[in-house]
């Protein structure tokens, strides 16, 4: 029998970490000092609350430890949550950080000739499979996904395929490899997720994190 | 890959049960349908297979796509492999005891077969258990069924026991009376699925600010049932939700009287898996277990051709409440020495003794007697207790 008696709160390294860390602490979180140490080693930290433990993974590995109820809470793109679309994982609170689209982008140069309603299908490379085929299926275009977990913009240039789907936030990483963003799939934002058995079994602890991540968003908005 | 190792290898998803799990499953499900059977509901034996239009007409219709097709030589016609027995237990309800005195209380237990998996569910075979309450729709059948299941998992040993109750007839009815249709109604439906309340503030512009306030506030409502109810009550509904939301307080308060310590939860847009229910729904978790215990709810029974009957079913996944429970102990067995009378053996076993005869004549039979696992040696007629061999 598992049992993770203590809640576990699963957030993403990386860029979306330094924005969600004012949040964490406004809800009354303060990991260990290891935390904010490059140099650690460490993968689950403590926190000033006795019951609650941090863990750092991936911002993809944020989805699967709390669906499978490794992690209770967590928090993670849109993005991801769509990707995986785990019937297991509520996101009750949007964050309000991370704002980045999802979007379809191709070269420069295909923009004036490329006529994307007469696709029949296309090859993309895409850290998000699931969501480009899904994407590109509701307008009846097969996509081929080739899946690359980074410098998708490379695939164009390189002739791996002409297209990709991929996060721009300011749209200079594109710009920079010769690329031009053709069609937003959806908007991203950060959201705080929560395992559906952990909310339902332990209503009252994690509901006082779900209203205490809603009122730190609410003080930071503010 | 040697030849063995490519014979041990089953098709994704399906597995081998061994001892001792296979003997705890066994006790298990046996102590469930004692108590289904307490309760008054009677077995019954549905078969494997059945005739594709049969088994996949009415509430079958939800399992389509994860039904294994076969075709029948005899009859030229194609067969499923139920995937779920709820939908056969409604047909048997519907035609072959449609003349047994309503309400029908029936249980049963099998193995289904899913074309795939889920992530937190891989296995495509497994073992479920469940009742159905046939022919009535009093909110007391609902109560019954649910405390039964709370007292029988109870009895099990499942510690943590949360009971989640939803009523996926009440988003429906708030849909129509918001006049929220097509697109932006599925859009909706998604995100509270998901509980994602960003996509519901986005849904705004589409649906009107003030009705995605009351299903963002809907929502937020989701938590323990005393809460739940009090904050539903406060919203202002029109009277078909205000009729969900009657049944619902309905059911709640009579669970919560009868099971006044149970760990009750009030999820108001749940929906996902509820495709086929008219009314209330509960889904059961233990703390600490991953997925759902069992889960059930209000239905109408009809096989596609008949009116429905209004029921209530449930049923329970014997993997989940198998995870639930603490490793069943090592069972103690004892050795006989080969040679020893019948009538001894029959008495240690009428003790209750698993036995292990021996073949023939052993040298050192405590040494036989613990090669093959036994943990006492009937030896001069006295039971020994051996001891423990340190392994490693």
């Amino acid at each position: 029998m598992i049992r993770n008696e203590k809640l576990v709160l699963a957030l993403p390294k990386g860029r979306i970490l330094k924005e969600v860390m004012p949040l964490i602490r406004r809800a009354g979180i303060e990991p260990e000092p290891a935390f904010d140490d490059d140099k650690a080693r460490q993968l689950r930290f403590t926190t000033n609350i006795p019951e609650l433990d941090i863990i750092r993974v991936r911002a993809f590995d944020v989805a699967t430890f709390v669906a499978f109820g490794a992690a209770h809470l967590g928090v993670a793109g849109n993005d991801v949550l769509l990707e995986f679309d785990y019937p297991e994982i509520y996101a009750p609170v949007d964050l309000n950080v991370g704002y980045c689209r999802l979007s379809v982008a191709e070269p420069a140069e295909m923009v004036g000739d490329d006529d994307p309603s007469t696709w029949s299908s296309v090859r993309v490379a895409t850290k998000y499979p699931h969501l480009t085929s899904k994407h590109f299926a509701a307008r009846g275009v097969q996509a081929e996904c080739i899946k690359l977990n980074g410098a998708m913009e490379l695939a164009p240039q390189l002739g791996l395929c002409s297209r990709i789907v991929d996060l721009v936030s300011s749209g200079d990483t594109l710009k920079a490899n010769g690329l031009v963003e053709i069609e937003r799939i959806c908007e991203i934002t950060s959201r705080l997720c929560v395992n559906r058995a952990a909310w339902k079994t332990r209503p009252d602890e994690v509901g006082s994190w779900i209203a205490k991540f809603g009122e730190a968003v609410d003080a930071l908005a503010a | 890959m040697t030849e063995t190792q490519m014979m041990a290898l089953l098709p994704t998803g399906l597995a081998d049960v061994l001892p001792p799990d296979a003997t705890f499953e066994a006790a298990t499900l046996a102590q469930l349908m004692a108590a289904f059977a307490g309760y008054g509901y009677e077995r019954i034996k549905p078969p494997l297979i059945e005739f594709e239009d049969g088994l996949l007409a009415g509430l079958g219709t939800a399992m389509a796509s994860q039904t294994f097709r076969l075709m029948d030589p005899v009859s030229q016609r194609m067969m499923g492999v139920r995937a779920d027995m709820t939908p056969q237990v409604a047909r048997i309800a519907s035609t072959r005891l449609k003349n047994v005195a309503r309400p029908l209380r029936l249980s049963y237990s099998g193995d289904v077969l899913r074309v795939k998996g889920t992530q937190l569910r891989p296995e495509r075979q497994f073992t479920q258990v469940g009742v159905e309450i046939i022919g009535t729709d009093r909110a007391q059948a609902d109560a019954e069924v649910i405390l039964m299941a709370i007292q029988s998992l109870r009895d099990l040993g499942v510690d943590g026991l949360s009971v989640d109750l939803a009523i996926p007839t009440l988003v429906p009815a708030l849909c129509k009376e918001f006049k929220i249709t097509g697109d932006a109604e599925i859009k909706m439906r998604l995100a509270l699925d998901r509980k994602d309340a960003a996509s519901i503030t986005e849904l705004a512009k589409n649906i009107g600010t003030n009705n995605a306030a009351m299903l963002s506030a809907l929502l937020n409502a989701a938590g323990p049932a005393e809460r739940t109810l009090t904050a539903l009550h406060k919203m202002t509904f029109g009277p078909d939700a205000a009729r969900e939301r009657a049944i619902l307080t309905d059911v709640a308060n009579r669970v919560r009287a009868a099971a006044p310590d149970i760990q009750l939860t009030i999820d108001p847009v749940e929906n996902r898996g509820f495709e086929y229910h008219s009314g209330v729904t509960f889904t059961f978790f233990a703390r600490g277990v991953r997925g759902e215990l069992g889960n059930g709810g209000r239905y109408l029974a009809e096989n596609g051709t008949e009116h429905g009957e209004p029921a209530t079913g449930l049923t329970l996944f014997m993997d989940t409440i198998l995870r639930a429970l603490p490793r069943p102990q090592a069972q103690e067995r004892i050795y006989l020495c080969f040679g020893i009378s019948e009538s001894a053996a029959d008495t240690l076993r009428g003790d209750g003794w698993i036995t292990i005869s021996g073949l023939e004549q052993s040298e050192d039979p405590e040494a036989e007697a613990q090669r093959l696992r036994c943990t006492h040696i009937f030896i001069d007629d006295k039971i020994k207790k051996l001891k423990r061999e340190l392994e490693g």
